[in-house]
């Protein structure tokens, strides 16, 4: 009886479980070591490598503020790092919750940017794949206004952007469509080096566009984010989910395995019952 | 003439819009500028379209007082809101409040609603996984080995138990996942390169109504 | 010009496909295409809407008609005909939800026409095909409320889907709908196969039009289709033997 119980919990005993599990650590964090990636390192020491003096980013804003959760620390640490290096960013969103986060960003910048000279929101542009063409064809032409309505002729860090290939990277933030695909399929291939932040569930989906040299760098989910932060040495809100997201996993396994040991023992008992 | 002239129309914008991905010619971008600004526009009138359908639809729930009418009432009223709200604040720029408005809005709204459907996402993982991953077959226990060990991976705690976790969970996306990505990718956009042609070329007609 | 290789292929492997389909549809060859059980299933999942007196949902999914998305949409409006019939021939109630505003008037006159067809126009209802929103989660939001309210007996999701699969996958499950369903966005396939109980897994989505109807042209494509598939197979185990050999011609070749 209390095998079948164990195969069929009910699925409001999972959710309240799991619920504690998350807000547990949100509340009291516990500090899980956590190590590094290969694929956030390269992202790191790609933007070491850029020369404050000459070199632009442009920054992808096109992820939704329903996967903001699992992407926008990785945005937020990615854009604290370039501030600090002192690299200019030119933020564009080819999905509509792209400029508002992006005005998030700049919220938590503060100071160590100026908005027109070192960063600007360009806003958002309709039309998925078609805009991210028109964009990559004549960045400097695309947009008549920036996100606050200032004229992209009066902001002085846009005189730098004639084509495409005054951007030395293009770091995309994504969470579906318009995406990695679409970049991939419009970037000319002597281009700027593509790199991405994407969510979790996308990994797996991204792994053969990595491995063939296609991105210069892979941000993975809020993992991506939490360790971007421990790089930059600025904790932050991808770090202190990590517990939850962790423990979280850890609720998930146990539940299959409980469901799987129950159901093999009740195999056995049925196997000698019919002995 | 009802069924041709849409297919003349498909084959020769298609047409100019996939020229415009190999060549490079002044007259072809304009062509395509031209055609994705109608296409904007087109959308448009579409999202107007589909709006009358939600009210149309809403409106006659609250009419006939069906279960959950007053769902369709707060639906309405929210609808009107984002749109009045919007329209104003994007043609009175001057007009601080309307603009904080709408990004209240957006930050107290939007946001927290669109988050916790997302976060949903969680809680149905935990469910959907305890249910479906049962050692019922050898696929079946390879499928919840990989789940579990990718999983676990993912997670710093694993770490902390065991220092092969990562290694594994590694390996298995890095060598196994990619290597059934990379061939059901290629199937995916072989048949969307095929199907694609079928519908450019007007050998597919079903998507135009009227029958096949 | 872009690439020449590029260029060349779309033109070798578009004529190899148009050359398969016109054949196929001149009756000089016949494929054949194995059986697909997740589409075998549908008629079970709606008559089993039908026993139980509950309507059959269809989703075509987050894809639109304009972007890369819209093959696999255009591949979901072939299985819609299908499932349109099949409810006219049953009496069953269909919910179409909608997230794409373009693809809604098309996806209205595509069941109003089928449903009249079928000699049942009065089975198209105003409220027959819905759009939700074009906001993601608004629409997962809206179909799960439907599932809820209208205890929908079989749920029938093909098209390109993103996060909302498993939002809706799970919901069908929690409401006892017999769900099948099928994507070309691999991400999302994983949770269809946990939470559904026939799943169409990559490119088995475009198979839909052809082997419910046997429409030559739509057999004729998946067969071209195949063909390319062979080529490119036997491209990459070239591409594999000469990269071995240290040999970088095929690589610059591709890149011309």
């Amino acid at each position: 009886m209390w095998l079948e119980r164990l195969q069929n919990i009910d699925r409001r005993v999972i959710y309240t479980v799991l619920l504690i599990v998350l807000l547990a650590p949100m509340i009291k964090p516990i500090g899980i070591p956590l190590t590094v990636n290969q694929t956030t390192h390269q992202v790191y020491n790609l933007i070491e490598s850029l020369d404050p003096n000459t070199d632009i980013v442009m920054i992808g804003m096109d992820y939704s503020v329903a996967g903001a959760a699992d992407v926008h620390p990785q945005a937020v640490a990615v854009a604290k790092h370039l501030a600090n290096r002192g690299v200019k960013m030119v933020m564009a969103a080819f999905v509509p919750d792209g400029p508002m986060l992006a005005e998030r960003i700049l919220g938590i910048l503060g100071d160590r940017v100026t908005y027109g000279e070192d960063i600007v929101n360009l806003g958002y542009l309709a039309g998925g794949e078609s805009a991210v063409k028109k964009f990559i064809d004549d960045p400097a032409n695309t947009f008549a206004r920036d996100h606050r309505g200032n004229p992209i002729s009066s902001l002085p860090i846009m005189n730098n952007i004639k084509t495409i290939h005054d951007f030395t990277l293009i770091i995309d933030f994504q969470t579906g469509s318009p995406g990695y695909q679409d970049f991939l399929r419009q970037l000319p291939s002597d281009g700027p080096l593509y790199a991405v932040g994407i969510v979790t569930v996308s990994v797996p989906n991204v792994m053969p566009y990595l491995h063939s040299g296609q991105f210069a760098g892979l941000l993975p989910g809020l993992r991506g984010g939490a360790e971007y932060e421990v790089l930059i040495g600025e904790p932050g809100e991808g770090a202190a989910r990590m517990d939850a997201q962790s423990l979280g996993h850890l609720v998930i396994v146990t539940f299959i395995i409980v469901g799987n040991v129950a159901y093999f023992l009740s195999k056995q008992q049925e196997k000698s019952r019919k002995k | 003439m009802k069924r041709s002239v849409p297919l003349l129309i498909v084959f020769i914008v298609g047409s100019i819009l996939l020229a415009t991905y190999f060549f490079q010619n002044p007259t072809l971008d304009q062509a395509r500028a031209l055609l994705t600004n109608w296409g904007v526009i087109i959308t448009a009138f579409a999202v107007g379209l589909a709006s009358v359908n939600i009210l149309r639809i809403h409106t006659a729930r609250i009419a006939n007082r069906r279960s959950g009418w007053f769902n369709s009432v707060a639906l309405i009223i929210t609808m009107f809101t984002f749109i009045i709200v919007g329209i104003y604040s994007r043609h009175n720029p001057q007009n601080t409040a309307a603009a904080e408005l709408f990004s209240n809005l957006f930050d107290y709204a939007y946001s927290p609603f669109s988050a916790t459907m997302y976060a949903m996402l969680a809680f149905y993982v935990a469910s959907a996984s305890y249910r479906a991953f049962r050692m019922r077959s050898f696929e079946a226990t390879l499928l919840l080995a990989a789940a579990v060990l990718v999983m676990l991976g993912n997670a710093p705690i694993a770490e902390q138990i065991w220092t092969k976790f990562p290694v594994i969970g590694n390996w298995l996306l890095t060598v196994i996942n990619t290597t059934g990505q990379r061939g059901i990718a290629i199937g995916v956009a072989i048949g969307g390169f095929a199907t694609s042609l079928r519908i450019l070329l007007g050998f597919d007609r079903g998507h135009l109504g009227y029958g096949e | 010009m872009t690439s020449y290789f590029i260029f060349c292929t779309f033109i070798v492997l578009g004529s190899i496909i148009i050359g398969v389909l016109v054949a196929t549809r001149s009756g000089k060859i016949a494929p054949k295409i194995r059986r697909i059980p997740a589409l075998d299933s549908i008629e079970e999942a709606v008559g089993r809407a039908t026993e139980m007196g509950r309507p059959v949902h269809y989703s075509p999914g987050y894809g639109d008609i304009t972007t890369s998305t819209a093959p696999q949409t255009f591949a979901s409006f072939d299985v819609l005909r299908y499932v349109v019939t099949l409810t006219a021939r049953y009496n069953t109630q269909l919910i179409v939800t909608c997230k794409s505003p373009q693809s809604f008037p098309m996806i209205q006159e595509l069941v109003k026409e089928t449903y009249l067809s079928a000699g049942k126009p009065d089975m198209y209802r105003e409220d027959t095909v819905r759009f939700i929103s074009e906001a993601q989660f608004a629409w997962a939001a809206g179909v799960l409320g439907i599932f809820n309210r209208e205890q929908v007996a079989a749920n029938i999701m093909l098209g390109y889907f993103m996060a909302e699969s498993l939002l809706f996958a799970e919901g069908g499950a929690q409401v006892g709908a017999i769900q099948v369903a099928g994507t070309g966005n691999l991400a999302q396939t994983a949770f269809f196969v946990a939470a559904c109980d026939y799943t169409l897994i990559g490119e088995e989505l475009y198979a839909g039009g052809a082997y419910l109807s046997n429409d030559p042209t739509k057999v004729g494509n998946l067969a071209g289709q195949d063909i390319v598939k062979l080529l490119t197979i036997a491209f990459i185990v070239l591409g594999t033997v000469l990269a071995t050999a240290d040999s970088n011609w095929l690589f610059e070749l591709i890149t011309k």
